[in-house]
């Protein structure tokens, strides 16, 4: 039991590595906060773009329907591989996108940034088009026949009602999203698994690893209160605020 | 047949207007002409089409075959057309047709005030303060004046339609449609709308009503037109049709919905 605690939770290991640990997950909240303001907004564009009505828009219905299917099918980390791989070798590209090192943050962290963003911006669409078809068709009925055009019905009156909606699972999103940062520790990005899982093979003792785990915690597990208490309140505005089918 | 007497010229005219969903055909062939001034209430059982017919007028279902003449300025253009996203004209006819449906479909996150000023706003580009004075006056003539900050959920169903109907007159419509805008409401609200749409009327407003209230039909309409089947069966005014039918199918409608 002890040597179990010991190679766990030794307290005394946690507090000498943790201004380490510290800066990996520094590392990690950037880029799970970067990453995830981005995929909401390149999902809400995808999903936008679905929604596109008519003929002429087919094929920009066709392509996004494609890009969501594919990097919501394909693991991240082979994204992650493929691009950080993949783009440094692409010869015809400028040095500051081949090898981007814009605000300090070495190449690694941006090609993660962009790799999580392509697969959660996918997975984002996929959410706010739930939201958008759970309103109800006499919405985009009703602005269109006061003159609207489709996109200012879509940013007046759909969108908002549709967002609300799914705040909660878009706030799940990004709790996965969160934990999946740690996949770009693949390409040497120090964040705060790489950091831990350094030290534990120096030392042989896995506390730095634990400490890590429960630094994640320490936002998660607020994330997923505030989630359920959304989700509470969602539905209790729902039962009271159903619409009114009398005499059908 | 004389309306209101201002001017009386042809506000909307269909000619042989067709519409299918798929293999059911809805509309087969409706020629209806609307004076100026005029209320026309549209009669029928449900599934007749009298819904669809108006939602041809403003487009929002564009018919497949047949002509649709929107102050003398043709909007449909024959057959085949509007089966794609018809563009054309859309602006005229939205600026020109407001419509209320059964369901109110107001904005659930805007207050009644924001319902009606949001497309004042961004379809007819008035500033803020002319809309919201607008939408006030407008409000408070549907006897609203209270609740102009209360969001659809705290409204009654009388209520919230009569938000939409003022939502709808905001947009300074020349022709009002209305899509039995009081079967969805409990039976001690209908009066309030229909109060409101009297007074309308009585304003000279043309108006379409689809509509199962017929005591409103027989006080307010000019005409009376009554339908089955995708097709007009009966119209004329309201004394004739509904007083003294010509046809067996209207004669059995009325019968099944008078004998309540």
């Amino acid at each position: 039991m002890e040597e179990f605690l010991k190679q766990f939770f030794d307290v005394g290991f946690m507090v000498d590595h943790f201004d380490e640990v510290l800066d990996g997950f520094w590392i990690t909240t950037q880029l799970a906060v970067l990453s995830g303001i981005l995929a909401l907004i390149w999902g809400l564009i995808l999903s936008t773009l679905r929604q596109l009505p008519g003929k002429a828009f087919l094929p920009v219905r066709f392509v996004t329907i494609a890009y969501i299917d594919v990097f919501r099918g394909i693991p991240l980390l082979m994204l992650i591989l493929l691009i950080a791989g993949g783009v440094p070798a692409l010869e015809f590209l400028p040095e500051w996108l081949r090898l981007p090192q814009w605000f300090g943050k070495p190449d690694s962290f941006w090609f993660g940034v962009l790799a999580i963003t392509i697969t959660y911006g996918a997975y984002m669409a996929e959410v706010y088009r739930a939201g958008i078809e759970s309103v109800p068709g006499g919405q985009m009925e009703a602005a269109r026949s006061l003159g609207m055009s489709h996109g200012q019905a879509m940013r007046n009156v759909i969108l908002p009602q549709a967002v609300r909606k799914v705040i909660a699972p878009l706030l799940n999103d990004f709790v996965a999203l969160t934990k999946d940062t740690t996949l770009v520790s693949f390409i040497a990005l120090n964040e705060v698994t790489l950091v831990a899982s350094d030290i534990q093979s120096e030392t042989f003792n896995s506390s730095a690893l634990t400490l890590g785990a429960i630094m994640f915690l320490v936002v998660t597990l607020p994330l997923a209160r505030l989630v359920d208490k959304l989700i509470s309140r969602e539905q209790s505005r729902f039962t009271r605020g159903a619409p009114r089918v009398e005499a059908l | 047949m004389e309306s209101h007497g201002n001017g009386g010229g042809s506000m909307v005219s269909l000619r042989g207007v067709c519409k299918r969903f798929g293999k059911l055909e809805v509309l087969r062939g409706v020629d209806l002409e609307i004076k100026r001034g005029e209320v026309v209430c549209v009669l029928g059982p449900s599934g007749s089409g009298k819904s669809t017919l108006l939602r041809c007028v403003n487009l929002l279902e564009p018919p497949e075959e047949g002509d649709i003449h929107l102050e003398g300025r043709s909007i449909c253009r024959g057959p085949g057309s509007g089966t794609g996203e018809q563009s054309w004209d859309l602006d005229f006819v939205r600026q020109r047709v407001g419509i209320v449906f059964q369901q109110f479909n107001l904005f659930p996150h805007k207050t009644a005030l924001q319902n009606v000023t949001m497309a004042q706003e961004k379809v007819l580009d008035r500033s803020s303060a002319e809309a919201r004075a607008k939408g006030t006056e407008l409000l408070e003539r549907v006897g609203l004046g209270e609740k102009l900050n209360e969001y659809p959920e705290r409204l009654s169903g009388g209520q919230q339609q009569r938000v939409a109907i003022a939502r709808a007159l905001a947009m300074d419509p020349h022709v009002m449609l209305f899509d039995e805008v009081t079967s969805a409401l409990d039976p001690e609200l209908v009066k309030g709308v229909l109060d409101v749409m009297r007074e309308l009327a009585a304003e000279g407003m043309t108006m379409i009503v689809v509509t199962h209230e017929i005591g409103f039909a027989r006080e307010v309409a000019d005409r009376v037109v009554f339908m089955d089947g995708g097709v007009i069966v009966e119209e004329g005014p309201p004394a004739e049709v509904l007083e003294n039918p010509r046809e067996e199918r209207t004669k059995q409608f009325l019968g099944l919905v008078l004998e309540r």
